[in-house]
């Protein structure tokens, strides 16, 4: 009997014990530590500020294989394509060898990386694009701040595809009936909406440039004046300027050019918008700090800066362009934008070669002035176009070297092919010289990529200061499939439904 | 009954075997199983055959001859003991249970089953023959030891996690590692390490551990549920048994060394090479003759390698204990690796009274870990930069004092460049260099305690509670020097982390076990149990340091310029209730069924929840009155069907939302995951037929299995144009399959006097297929598609070289096209076998196929013992085939760069008319030539391997040595000296044939610069006092 209730008591125990761990454990309602969810990430004003931040984050730092890494898109890595995909710039390393000798494929990682971060990018910027219109619907934002967002998106989204037809497509000047790229203008961010981003195909080049300036007058219209950090209304007119400059539209280029002259000014320092950060040239540049940066794989400090300043020096300046006549041994952008070691000659434009905070420079207004120039050599206003030529070349120059004049050089093709040199010195090592090559032989000024100094064959300063021979190689005709980029093979593959088309002779 | 039967008997045996007497011995034999008394146990005059056998109640009387010296006393189930007689007329004796004979019960979760009455498939692995040997964690010695688990140790780096697969690979974006169980606590399976590989199970002492069991089938497993889907290893570790403190002692020591090295250039024929990749190339030549450096000297050395355990156990009727104490410290074949591990574990047992028992299982361990950097493509990688580094450029400057002497240029950007006219492509670091000053350090302290009540309520029910705890509080410490190397970019480097993880496990269950009438047994256990994980980090680093000096131990705060900090947290919950029911008519019909209702906090709402059944049945044949046979002596068919889930998902798989950004235009946050509520449960389907059979002197058990895999979850891949973050979103696509046949035989093969030989041999046949999948999935090496196995190699078919111009080959569908190496007109051309010099028509260029398939479809072990008198020898031998393997660090060594190249590179082609399989030289085409995005066929070799893992021979001193010369103070002593991993018979060409440089599930088979594997020579000893 008393074995009986013991063990009764027992049980009365255990059973409890067990019902209080049913009732008082609930271990499987946890939500995650670092996941704002969709719904609540446009609840407040700072946040929405944060989600707009977060895409030129994703503009300055994209993935590149797979991690956070060597500033794709815009952080570098645009400049370092842009520059390997010419001439000016030299490649010593393996590092951009692919892309400086031509060999790149559907599968190469370089190629990929960019198209990869860039839509990345896009996306974000459309599912901020979308946010924008909740929180503004749900009294979140005020309409002044709704608008605002809006024109940055709207830039970002345009950049991102502009910088996609240069490299993926073929020029607007020959002809913008060719295959373009995908534009999409709708978030992807659930899983119903995939098979409708799928459905996107690749339209026309015409068409896209369309949606860019479509894109880019809205952010006109709702951009206020502001720093060159973010994009502002003289970011979009600036970019509106290349873009025409692209098309052809050369009274389009005068006249944004004319929209912001006087808000900007090319500086009378060389150095000054590198070094100094914000000058009345930064128009807009992308900010790297140093906790936030391309990192010892990508900074532009380190792949472009002096080994014996403590950088790497995988990309010199090509003895090509330093030994060519047309930059004069005074210019200033000779003596005070670059260093030299034994080995070589390297641009000085990013200094920071310990924590990498150097900006990126997407537009500086130099080059709207030197749009401006180029568009009415076009028109024929030869007086107008070498004033502005001169405005960004004399400031380089002694006085003892006398400016241009139109006569001086010998007419239109003598004015255009002097702006075309100016471009190629002001905007060294800045990644510009691929979009030039890009729309030059569409118009049929440039045959192709020129040849190239020979890869890993620049081993010794006097290539540079004496007139032993520069070995050439790696030239790509406008012909060639090679001129522009195959269409990544992971785009094609996973497309289940509407994959896209490859570009021809890959 | 029984009983009664026996005494009959031992009375009839007694007076047979009295009489030519001289001397009468008495005493008891016990056990802790039975310490009233074993009775029937066997007592025989060593050398004679006058024997004994223990009556009723344990108790014997023996007579001796005058010139007896040692009773051997013997009993099924126990270890056979020998003592002294001396001059002793009462001889107590406590036998000790065989713990490879005591396969009898079989841990199988929430409890134990008598082997007899397993009804799934559940594998034995004894420590006995891992013990002794030399291994960074034990998980490695499991390879080939039981059939359906292949262990492999993907490269010599202390610290790597070896790759378990149990019946395949059962899942493709989930985690496809089986669960590890300690003393009943799933322990927690993350590397906390962000510096070094540091395998979690290198934290636990092999030494410590009783034994193993591999739970396979879905039987077995569901009871883990949805833990379970990858199979479970439950390790059970030694526990004290009553009577006198038995201390022992265990030690080795030995050294490592690298199985194998590359067979590079020699610094003049490097010379030669370099300049004619330049040359063909156009280009000027860079290289002039200088030295022959081999730098795979640098990284490489006889590593020494010692490990001390040493344990007391024992106890009274009422407690039981284990104590031990364990270091050991091994350093690897390559420079600077080494692995330290400290440890102490105290497991206690406690009978309150009859009914209540309490007890517990601590272990803590400092684990120490100095890695290196080895990746693959990293230029401060020790494997990619020596043999990359220039060999005709001394290693050594000893004028450059600013770099310790070693050859570097003046602004420490690269190797100095000997004579040559430039430095090595991508300004590799000398290497001697970076091993010397750069640092990788990582720490563990790892505790695992458990404790446990147990209350017997009624007769045949038990209630039990258990509350387990894994507590890793790991940090890592990582320093690169500001002159060289990986830290000059940001002149110096410095960075510390603390990555804890927490978990704790509470499990209550109750059982109940009863006979009605004479037949059914009934045994049913219910419970619930609760599961939360703690994984976060905080790491603070720092750049552009001041002085060398403080970068040597630990951050010293105002030691760097520039400092940063980060973090990052992330938990799992997880709840079971559970219930398993198992019936024997007799132990002749089995029946077992499981069911289980698990609960995830990583999916949401309705669908963090899943049910899971299992079932199985068994009929042992040989029990039945019609079966009647002298030759089988054991029978039992089994079959089992179950459904798991797997726990192994992504952390907050199904949630999505932006994750914090820092861009430099300020903090932000960014999309980061598509959220998928609809995501749910993986479902494995396990099926299992086999049967357990002794024929004779042979054990035989076979098993078939089918594993379907549905409901994959999947990381699926979006086109990256849609800006999906990682181009993915986790959903529910695919389907996949395992099937397989497993077989095992254990063998005594000879048993002659004093020799015997036993056998034991395993093999396991896997096929694996994926059946549905949206779309394949596809890496830089392999492909998954449905139809096939998981990844497959897939990349470009070599079609040799042209022998007219020396032009790589490839097939491009059914034609073959060119790679024109020629200046001017590089190129794809279309190749015409009639006319093999045209190069004029133009081709795209070569398309992908399957190249093979990665996992081995077939493996094994096979161990063979032997014992002579007081000799022991073991010698174990693995094998495994069918797959193929990618030899990235061939295709990678033979680079058209400024940099060393394997010896193979001698037979390129020169000259017109040559037949070889080496094109051109040309400088900076790698991409096309190799085809480098993708696997390539000239380089897909077979990994079909038989090694020699271990060969073992010790000497065990005879007691009547150890008697005389110590006094019985020491016991038992053994004395052993074994080699790990001397042969391989293989015919792959690359340093080892389980080389892997990636353990996921969509990428494997691709052996790209690892560390080699390690053979290891030791010497050691065991005591027992």
């Amino acid at each position: 009997m008393t074995k009986f209730s013991i063990n009764k008591f027992k049980l009365a125990i255990a059973g409890a014990a067990l019902m209080g761990a049913v009732s008082s454990c609930d271990v499987v309602d946890l939500t995650p530590a670092n996941l704002i969810p969709d719904q609540e990430a446009f609840a407040t004003p700072a946040r929405v500020e944060s989600a707009v931040l977060g895409v030129y984050e994703s503009a300055q730092r994209g993935f590149y294989l797979g991690s956070v890494q060597r500033g794709y898109p815009f952080g570098a890595a645009n400049v370092q394509q842009g520059d390997m995909r010419g001439e000016d710039m030299y490649n010593d390393q393996l590092f951009y060898e692919i892309t400086y000798v031509g060999a790149y494929n559907p599968q190469t990682a370089n190629n990929n990386g960019m198209w990869i971060s860039l839509y990345r990018m896009i996306n974000r910027a459309n599912i901020v694009l979308e946010g924008l219109d909740e929180a503004l619907s749900s009294g979140v934002l005020t309409q002044a701040q709704r608008d605002r967002y809006r024109g940055e998106m709207l830039f970002l989204r345009a950049l991102a595809h502009h910088e996609l037809l240069v490299h993926f497509a073929r020029p607007y000047s020959d002809n913008p009936a060719s295959p373009g790229v995908p534009y999409r203008t709708f978030a992807i961010n659930d899983v119903p909406k995939v098979p409708d981003g799928e459905a996107v195909g690749r339209g026309t080049v015409g068409e896209d440039y369309q949606q860019l300036l479509s894109d880019l007058d809205e952010a006109e219209s709702l951009l206020p004046n502001g720093a060159f950090s973010r994009a502002s209304k003289g970011a979009a007119i600036g970019l509106k300027s290349r873009v025409k400059l692209h098309m052809e539209d050369w009274a389009g280029v005068i006249a944004e050019h004319a929209k912001i002259t006087g808000q900007y000014a090319v500086t009378s320092s060389v150095t000054a918008p590198f070094l100094s950060g914000s000058t009345t040239d930064n128009v807009f540049s992308f900010i790297n700090t140093e906790a936030s940066n391309a990192g010892v794989n990508g900074a532009l400090a380190s792949m472009f800066g002096n080994p014996d300043l403590g950088a790497r020096g995988l990309v010199k300046i090509s003895p090509l362009i330093w030994r060519s006549e047309f930059w004069l041994a005074e210019d200033s952008r000779r003596t005070l934008l670059t260093t030299s070691n034994g080995t070589g000659v390297y641009t000085g434009k990013y200094p920071d070669a310990v924590t990498y905070s150097d900006p990126n420079p997407i537009l500086r207004f130099a080059e709207v002035v030197l749009n401006a120039a180029e568009a009415n050599a076009q028109l024929g206003n030869l007086d107008v176009a070498v004033t502005l030529l001169n405005s960004v070349r004399s400031r380089a120059l002694p006085a003892t070297v006398p400016a241009f004049t139109a006569a001086g050089l010998g007419g239109q093709e003598g004015v255009l092919d002097a702006i075309y040199k100016e471009r190629r010195i002001e905007f060294l090592a800045e990644g510009k010289r691929w979009a030039d090559i890009h729309r030059l032989s569409g118009a049929g000024v440039m045959n192709g990529v020129p040849a190239k100094a020979t890869s890993r064959s620049i081993t010794n300063i006097n290539f540079y200061n004496t007139d032993r021979a520069i070995p050439t190689d790696h030239s790509i005709l406008y012909t060639s499939n090679l001129f522009v980029w195959p269409i990544p093979l992971e785009e094609i593959q996973t497309n289940s439904t509407a994959p896209i088309e490859q570009n021809p002779g890959y | 009954m029984k009983k009664v039967l026996l005494g009959i008997l031992l009375g009839v045996m007694t007076v047979m075997s009295a009489l030519a007497q001289s001397k009468t011995i008495t005493g008891k034999v016990t056990s802790s199983e039975e310490p009233q008394g074993v009775p029937g146990a066997s007592i025989v005059v060593k050398g004679t055959t006058v024997g004994a056998i223990t009556d009723i109640d344990g108790t014997y009387s023996i007579n001796v001859p005058e010139n007896a010296t040692t009773l051997v006393f013997s009993f099924v189930g126990y270890l056979t003991k020998e003592v002294n007689i001396q001059n002793r007329s009462v001889i107590d004796v406590q036998l000790e249970t065989d713990v490879k004979v005591l396969n009898e019960v079989v841990v199988v979760g929430y409890g134990t089953q008598e082997r007899r009455e397993v009804t799934g498939s559940v594998s034995s692995i004894s420590n006995e023959s891992i013990a002794n040997l030399v291994a960074p964690s034990f998980d490695s010695q499991l390879a080939g030891r039981a059939p359906g688990v292949q262990v492999t140790t993907p490269n010599g780096i202390l610290g790597a996690r070896p790759i378990i697969r149990i019946r395949g690979v059962n899942s493709l974006t989930s985690s496809a590692d089986p669960l590890i169980v300690i003393d009943g606590v799933p322990i927690v399976d993350n590397d906390r390490s962000a510096v070094n590989a540091s395998n979690p199970l290198a934290n636990i002492n092999p030494a410590d551990i009783q034994s193993y069991e591999v739970l396979k089938d879905g039987s077995a497993t569901a009871i883990y549920g949805s833990r379970a889907a990858n199979g479970v290893i439950l390790i059970t570790t030694k526990r004290g048994s009553d009577g006198k403190a038995k201390v022992s002692y265990n030690t080795s020591m030995g050294f490592n060394e690298e199985v194998e090295r590359f067979q590079l250039l020699n610094g003049d024929q490097f010379v030669t090479i370099a300049n004619e990749k330049r040359s063909n190339a156009g280009q000027s030549p860079l290289a002039n003759p200088g030295v022959n450096t081999d730098w795979q000297d640098l990284i490489y050395r006889k590593g020494f390698t010692q490990q001390h355990n040493i344990s007391i156990s024992g106890g009274s009727a009422a407690t039981k204990y284990f104590f031990s104490l364990g270091f050991t410290d091994q350093e690897s074949a390559i420079r600077p690796n080494d692995l330290k591990r400290y440890s102490f574990r105290a497991n206690i047992d406690h009978s309150i009274s009859d009914a209540i028992r309490i007890g517990t299982s601590l272990s803590y361990s400092l684990t120490e870990i100095f890695g290196l950097n080895n990746g693959a493509n990293s230029l401060s990688g020790a494997i990619y930069n020596s043999t990359r580094a220039l060999p005709n450029v001394p290693i050594y400057d000893p004028e450059n004092i600013a770099f310790d002497g070693y050859n570097v240029t003046a602004n420490g950007a690269t190797t100095g460049f000997g004579a040559n006219l430039a430095g090595p492509d991508n300004n590799i670091p000398n290497i001697g260099f970076v091993i010397d000053n750069n640092l990788y350090r990582s720490r563990a302290h790892r505790i695992l305690g458990s404790v446990y009540g147990e209350a017997d309520l009624a007769t045949g029910l038990t209630a039990r509670t258990q509350i387990g705890t894994d507590l890793t509080l790991a940090d890592d410490f990582q320093s690169l020097d500001p002159r060289h190397g990986d830290g000059r970019s940001s002149n110096g480097y410095v960075y510390m982390a603390y990555n804890p993880a927490i978990r704790w496990n509470w499990q209550n269950t109750l059982n109940y076990q009863t006979v009605i009438g004479e037949n059914h047994n009934i045994n049913v256990t219910g419970g619930v149990e609760y599961q939360f994980t703690r994984l976060y980090n905080f790491a603070g680093w720092g750049t552009d340091i001041s002085d060398n000096f403080y970068r040597e131990q630990n951050l010293i705060s105002g030691s760097y310029n520039n400092q940063f900090s980060g973090g990052g947290y992330s938990e799992q919950g997880f709840d079971s209730y559970f219930g398993r029911f198992n019936y024997n008519y007799g132990g002749r019909y089995l029946l077992s069924l499981t069911v289980r209702n698990d609960g995830i906090s990583d999916l949401i709402g309705d669908n963090k929840r899943g049910t899971f059944f299992g079932g199985s049945v068994g009929w042992r044949v040989s029990d039945e009155a019609f079966f009647n046979s002298n030759l089988i002596s054991d029978l039992k068919v089994r079959g089992s069907y179950a459904e798991v889930g797997n726990v192994g998902l992504a952390s907050f798989a199904a949630f999505g939302g932006f994750s914090p950004v820092l861009g430099g235009a300020g903090a932000g946050i960014g999309y980061a995951r598509v959220a998928n509520g609809g995501l749910q449960w993986e479902t494995s389907k396990k099926f299992n037929v086999g049967f357990d059979m002794t024929i004779g002197p042979v054990s035989l058990t076979a098993d078939y299995f089918i594993n379907n895999i549905d409901g994959l979850i999947l990381a699926a891949p979006t086109p990256p144009s849609l800006g999906v973050p990682g181009n993915s979103i986790n959903q529910n696509v695919g389907a996949m399959r395992n099937s397989g046949l497993e077989l095992r035989a254990l063998a005594t093969v000879l048993s002659r006097g004093k020799f015997t030989w036993n056998t034991d041999f395993n093999i396991t046949f896997l096929n694996n297929e994926v059946t549905n999948l949206i779309q394949p999935l596809t890496g830089t090496y392999n492909r998954t598609e449905v139809g096939g196995p998981v990844a497959q190699l897939y990349g470009f078919k070599w079609a040799g070289v042209n022998p007219a111009n020396g032009n790589p080959l490839y097939h491009r569908g059914e034609e073959i096209v060119q790679y024109n190496l020629q200046r001017g007109a590089i190129g794809w051309r279309a190749y015409d076998s009639s006319n093999p010099g045209d190069v004029s028509t133009t081709s795209s260029g070569p398309t992908q196929e399957f190249l093979g398939n990665t996992l081995p479809k077939w493996q094994g072990g096979w161990s063979n013992t032997f014992k002579y008198g007081n000799f022991d020898a073991e010698i174990f031998t693995r094998f495994s085939g069918g797959n193929f393997i990618m030899n990235e660090s061939l295709r990678g060594l033979l680079g058209q760069g400024f940099s060393n190249n394997h010896a193979s590179i001698l037979n390129r082609w020169t000259e017109s008319g040559q037949v070889t399989d080496m094109p051109k030289l040309y400088s900076g085409q790698d991409a096309n030539m190799w085809q480098t995005s993708a696997s390539n066929s000239r380089f897909v070799e077979k990994g079909d391997f038989v090694r020699i893992q271990n060969i073992v021979l010790g000497y065990t001193l005879p007691s009547n040595v150890l008697q005389s010369a110590f006094a019985g103070k020491i016991t038992n002593a053994r004395v052993f000296a074994q080699v790990q991993n001397p042969f391989i018979f293989t015919n792959y060409t690359g340093l080892d044939p389980e080389s892997n440089t990636f353990s996921g599930q969509q990428s494997f088979g691709v052996d790209w610069n690892v560390a080699p594997i390690i053979r290891t020579y030791t010497l050691g000893v065991n005591v027992g006092f």
